[in-house]
C-alpha cells in the first residue's frame, strides 16, 4: 500500500469513528437540555395554575383544563400517594388520532383536605423537529468539514511527498555502470534534502569504488601481458632447443596451451573492460543476415566436423546500428556457443525477424540455470577451451546497446533471443 | 638485415633477440623514448620493432619523427595495449604493421619477413628457398616453376612454415595464424592437421621434397637439410 493511501486510510477511520460518535451524542445532549428545559416549564406551569385550579377543581370529580400550550388533568384520591414525577408520553398531535411525543409531570394538590392527582402534559413534537433539524445541519457540516480536510491533506501531501517519489524514480534508473550521473532535485523539505543529500553521498562513494574495481581490472589485465609475452617467447624458444625428446615436448605442449588460455583469458578481460568504458564508439548500419553468413563461413569447420545442421530462417533481413566489432562479438559469442554446447549430429536453428535475432541450439536435454547464465565465470562444460565469459559479454554488449536478451529451453532447443529496439 | 627491437621489457626484448639472431638478422635494442629517438636518429634499421609505452615518452612520437624526416625504415608496432585507436593511429603516422602483445615469435618473425620484402624488394614480391618460389602479391607458389594449386588458407600455412624455416612452430602459433579467432574459440587442432595433410599431399604431387615435419604433438618445422 502506497504510503499515501495509508495515510488516507487512517485518517477516514478516524473520521468514520468520529462522525459516527459525535453526531449520536450531539443528538443525546441536546435532547436531555431540550427536555429539562421542558420539565423546569413544567413543573412551573403547575405554580402559575394552582390558583385557577383549585377554583375550577374544588368540589369536582375530576376535569380537565388547558393552559396555553398544556393539557391539565386532575382526579380526585383518596390520598397523596407517590412523589411528583416527570416522564416521557405520547399525547395527541395538531391532527385527531395522530400521536406525537411529550412530556408530562404528574403531581397532587390538595383542597380542603381533598387530595386530587394532576397531570400536566405538553406535545414536543416541534422541539423534537427542531432537535432533528439542528442535528442535521450539524451533520452535514461536519461532514463537509472532514471531507474537506481529507482532499487537503490528500493534495497537500502528494504535493509535499513529491520530491520523494522524483527521488525514488531517478534512483531505479540510476546504474553505477552507465555514465549517466544521478542528479537529485533540490527538495522544497529539509529531510528529503537530507535524504537526496545522502543518496548522492552513497551513489558517488559507489561510483568510485566501482571506478576503482574497473581500473584494478583494467591495469591488472593490461600488466599481465608483459609477463606473458615473456612467458610465450621463451616457451616458444625452448621448442627450438636440442635436443628434446617427447616427455620433453609433451610438457612443453602443455605449458603452451595454459599460457594460450591465459592470453585468451586477458585478452577477454580487457575486451570486457573496453565494452564497459564504452570504447567501441564507431558505429555504422549493419546487415545482421550478412554477419551470420561470415560467422558461419568462419565456423563452417568446426560445424561439419559435429555433422551440426543449420538452419536460417530470414523473411527479411534486419539492419542495425551500432559498432561492428560488438556485432561481431555479440553473435559470434551466441553461434560458437550453440555449436560447442552441441552433440554431434545436433541442429542449430537460426531466425532473423524484423526486431529479433534468435538461436535455438540442440544440446544437454536440460534447461540453464537462467540466473546463474550471464554471470561471469560459470562454465557449463568441462571444455577448456570455454572460459565462461561469453555471455557475460553477450550481456554487456546487449545492454550497452540497449537490446535486450531471453533465454528460453523449450521441444528440447536452447534459444537466445536478442530483441532491438 | 638490421633490426631495431624497441621495447621496455628486457627479457622479451631478448627472446625476440634470440629467435632473430638465429635467422641471421642482426639485431639492437633500445629500452626507453631517448634512446630509441637517438638510434632511430642515427642508425639506418631494415626493419623497427616498436613498443608503444616506453618510460620517457610514447612509441608513436618515434614513429612521427621517423615519418618526418622521411626515413625508410619499416616499422611493426608490438603492443600491450590492442586498443582499435593505437592501431589506427598507427597505421595512419605510417607503420607498417600491428601486432598486439602477447604474440608468438614465428607470427613476428614472418611479419618482418614480409614487411622488408614489402619494403626491400619493391618491384620484385618474389622470395625463394630451395624448389619453391613465393609469389608474395600474387600469392602463388611453384615448385620446380610449376605453379602448385593451393587454397588461400595452405598457401598461408606454407609461407608462414617456410619464413620460419628450420623452426619449430608450435600448433597454437600456426593455427592463430591462418583462421585468427576461430583457433581461440574452439579448442582443437583438426583443422590445422586437415589443411597440413592437404598441403603435403599437394607438395608432393607437385614433386616437392617432403620438408615439413611434425615435431611430436607440439608443432611442426620446416626443415631444410
Amino acid at each position: 500500500m502506497k504510503l499515501l493511501k495509508k495515510t488516507i486510510v487512517y485518517y477516514f477511520i478516524f473520521a468514520a469513528l468520529l462522525f459516527g460518535a459525535a453526531v449520536p451524542l450531539f443528538y443525546i445532549a441536546l435532547r436531555s437540555v431540550v427536555v429539562s428545559n421542558a420539565d423546569e416549564k413544567l413543573r412551573s406551569v403547575k405554580t402559575r395554575i394552582m390558583p385557577r385550579l383549585l377554583d375550577a377543581a374544588a368540589g369536582r370529580e375530576n376535569g380537565t383544563m388547558d393552559y396555553s400550550d398544556y393539557s391539565i388533568i386532575y382526579r380526585r384520591i383518596p390520598a397523596a400517594s407517590g412523589e411528583d414525577s416527570l416522564y416521557s408520553i405520547a399525547v395527541t398531535g395538531t391532527q385527531p388520532g395522530e400521536r406525537v411525543p411529550g412530556r408530562a409531570f404528574s403531581s397532587h394538590f390538595v383542597i380542603n383536605q381533598v387530595w386530587y392527582s394532576l397531570e400536566i402534559n405538553t406535545s414536543m413534537a416541534d422541539k423534537m423537529a427542531l432537535i432533528k433539524r439542528i442535528v442535521w445541519v450539524l451533520s452535514g457540516l461536519l461532514f463537509v468539514l472532514l471531507a474537506g480536510l481529507l482532499l487537503i491533506n490528500n493534495t497537500l501531501s502528494r504535493k509535499i511527498w513529491r520530491p520523494f517519489y522524483l527521488t525514488l524514480e531517478r534512483l531505479g534508473g540510476y546504474r553505477v555502470d552507465q555514465p549517466d550521473l544521478l542528479t537529485l532535485p533540490v527538495a522544497p523539505v529539509k529531510e528529503f534534502n537530507d535524504l537526496n543529500q545522502a543518496i548522492a553521498g552513497l551513489t558517488q562513494r559507489d561510483r568510485q569504488a566501482f571506478n576503482a574495481q574497473k581500473e584494478f581490472a583494467e591495469n591488472a589485465s593490461h600488466e599481465m601481458q608483459s609477463p606473458l609475452a615473456v612467458f610465450q617467447s621463451k616457451l616458444e624458444l625452448l621448442m627450438q632447443t636440442r635436443p628434446l625428446n617427447e616427455e620433453q615436448t609433451q610438457l612443453i605442449t602443455d605449458l603452451a596451451t595454459a599460457s594460450k588460455r591465459m592470453s585468451r583469458l586477458n585478452k577477454i578481460l580487457i575486451l570486457l573492460t573496453r565494452i564497459e568504458n564504452n570504447q567501441f564508439l564507431e558505429k555504422e548500419t549493419l546487415s545482421v543476415s550478412q554477419m551470420l553468413d561470415k560467422l558461419l563461413e568462419q565456423y563452417a569447420f568446426q560445424v561439419e566436423r559435429e555433422a551440426i545442421t543449420v538452419t536460417i530462417n530470414r523473411a527479411e533481413d534486419l539492419l542495425i546500428y551500432m559498432n561492428k566489432t560488438l556485432l561481431e562479438i555479440l553473435l559470434g559469442n551466441l553461434l560458437s556457443n550453440a555449436i560447442r554446447h552441441n552433440h554431434p549430429g545436433g541442429r542449430i536453428l537460426v531466425t532473423v525477424s524484423e526486431h529479433n535475432v534468435e538461436i535455438q541450439n540442440t544440446g544437454r536435454e536440460m534447461p540453464l540455470e537462467k540466473d546463474k547464465l550471464f554471470r561471469r565465470f560459470q562454465k557449463e562444460s568441462g571444455d577448456a577451451s570455454s572460459i565462461g565469459l561469453g555471455l557475460e559479454i553477450v550481456q554487456k554488449i546487449c545492454r550497452l546497446n540497449h537490446f535486450e536478451i531471453h533465454y528460453a529451453y523449450h521441444d528440447s532447443l536452447h534459444s537466445f533471443r536478442i530483441s532491438f529496439p | 638485415m638490421k633490426i631495431l627491437i624497441i621495447e621496455d621489457e628486457p627479457e622479451l626484448s631478448r627472446s625476440i633477440t634470440t629467435y632473430l639472431e638465429a635467422e641471421n638478422y642482426l639485431c639492437e635494442t633500445a629500452d626507453s623514448f631517448n634512446t630509441a629517438m637517438e638510434k632511430t636518429e642515427h642508425y639506418r634499421y631494415d626493419c623497427i620493432l616498436l613498443d608503444i609505452s616506453l618510460p620517457g615518452g610514447n612509441g608513436l612520437q618515434v614513429l612521427g619523427e621517423l615519418k618526418k624526416n622521411s626515413k625508410t625504415d619499416g616499422v611493426i608496432i608490438i603492443s600491450a595495449k590492442d586498443s582499435i585507436d593505437d592501431r589506427i593511429n598507427g597505421l595512419n603516422l605510417g607503420a607498417d604493421d600491428y601486432l598486439p602483445k602477447p604474440f608468438h615469435l614465428p607470427e613476428l618473425s614472418a611479419r618482418i619477413a614480409a614487411v622488408i620484402r614489402r619494403r626491400k624488394f619493391d618491384g620484385s614480391s618474389t622470395f625463394a628457398l630451395n624448389e619453391f618460389i613465393f609469389d608474395t602479391r600474387a600469392k602463388i607458389v611453384t615448385v620446380n616453376r610449376q605453379p602448385v594449386d593451393l587454397t588461400r588458407t595452405e598457401y598461408d600455412l606454407l609461407l608462414y612454415l617456410a619464413s620460419n624455416k628450420n623452426k619449430v612452430i608450435s600448433k597454437n602459433a600456426i593455427a592463430e595464424h591462418i583462421s585468427g579467432e576461430e583457433a581461440e574459440i574452439f579448442n582443437n587442432f583438426d583443422f590445422l592437421y586437415a589443411h597440413v595433410k592437404n598441403l603435403k599431399r599437394k607438395l608432393s604431387a607437385a614433386g616437392a621434397q617432403d620438408y615439413i615435419k611434425a615435431i611430436y604433438g607440439m608443432g611442426y618445422k620446416f626443415e631444410l637439410p
